[in-house]
């Protein structure tokens, strides 16, 4: 903490101030550690920092420094696309992701159709919990799976498919806003 | 006034010059994308990154930027970094379900050979 006594926060050394007892900024950027404040009034400027945690709550604002601290950095090291570029990358893998689970979910329909074609259900093929099927489900549209003539055909297009993904970030920038996590901190 | 005047320019309330390097990327029809911007950077720091940066990229870079801000704006505590977390989630449990499947092809496919061997035998 600021104040007379002690040393000034990094950002009130950065500003060249005095480093008051009530610094908004003290309590989160300690002066052992100017490049955090340094960065972070590069990219998005003291006041405008200051104005964002004044309209928090006290026991967000670790969390809002440490996420601004993040942008911040992502926006250095890619000053044209930031953090999107880091949302690209990983939407682009969720969706590598799934298309592996798809064909290995298909892969193993196959495989247990293929050997007990007796079972009246593709649900009994599978022993998942809920959160599994569901998810089964979505993937694959198993609802419109029901089609005895086709099963072949449509496991050898889903094991064999070739899906291309190309996800500039740019196409990102349609993404809904998804409901954040609210309950506990990112940084633990 | 310049009723031609850029978004940000109009925000600022000042003259819009020929070579105002915020007209290309904030055209009048949409003034909520430069008040965002302003509001989480300020119009001094964008300027400042959009001057050090190439003309063929600067779109790119308003449009990330844009993104950032609306998400901070609707989050001022996670921003887009909340939208980072929900994705390095999804990506676990999507590995860890492909997992459990891969395994399950695994023994499905041992089972099969075991049968073969002993329908010969």
């Amino acid at each position: 903490m600021g104040g007379p006594g002690s040393s000034p926060c990094a950002s009130c050394k950065l500003l060249r101030r005095r480093c008051a007892k009530d610094c908004i900024f003290a309590p989160y950027f300690p002066s052992d550690d100017p490049h955090k404040f340094a960065i972070v009034h590069k990219v998005f400027g003291a006041s405008n920092v200051s104005k964002m945690l004044q309209e928090l709550p006290i026991h967000q604002r670790a969390d809002a420094v440490n996420s601004l601290v993040f942008e911040a950095n992502a926006r250095v090291r890619d000053p044209v696309y930031g953090c999107v570029g880091a949302i690209s990358y990983l939407q682009n893998q969720v969706s590598q992701l799934q298309m592996q689970l798809a064909v290995a979910q298909a892969e193993i329909l196959c495989i247990q159709l293929q050997h007990e074609p007796t079972l009246q259900s593709h649900h009994q093929l599978l022993e998942l919990d809920q959160g599994d099927k569901a998810l089964l489900l979505h993937n694959n549209n198993i609802d419109n799976f029901n089609s005895n003539n086709n099963n072949n055909n449509l496991c050898y297009a889903m094991s064999s498919g070739q899906f291309s993904s190309n996800f500039a970030p740019s196409s990102i920038m349609q993404m809904q806003m998804q409901d954040p996590p609210k309950q506990e901190s990112l940084w633990t | 006034m310049n009723p031609k005047r850029c978004a940000a320019c109009k925000y600022l309330r000042r003259r819009c010059p020929k070579d105002c390097i915020f007209s290309p990327y904030f055209p009048p029809s949409d003034p909520d994308k430069f008040a965002c911007i302003h509001r989480i950077y300020g119009a001094g720091n964008v300027s400042k990154m959009l001057q050090q940066l190439p003309v063929q990229s600067r779109a790119e870079a308003v449009e990330s930027l844009s993104f950032e801000a609306k998400c901070r704006v609707e989050d001022p505590v996670y921003g887009c970094v909340g939208m980072i977390s929900l994705l390095q989630t999804q990506i676990q449990k999507t590995q860890t379900l492909l997992a459990k499947t891969q395994a399950e092809i695994a023994v499905a496919q041992a089972k099969h050979s075991q049968t073969q061997v002993n329908e010969f035998m």
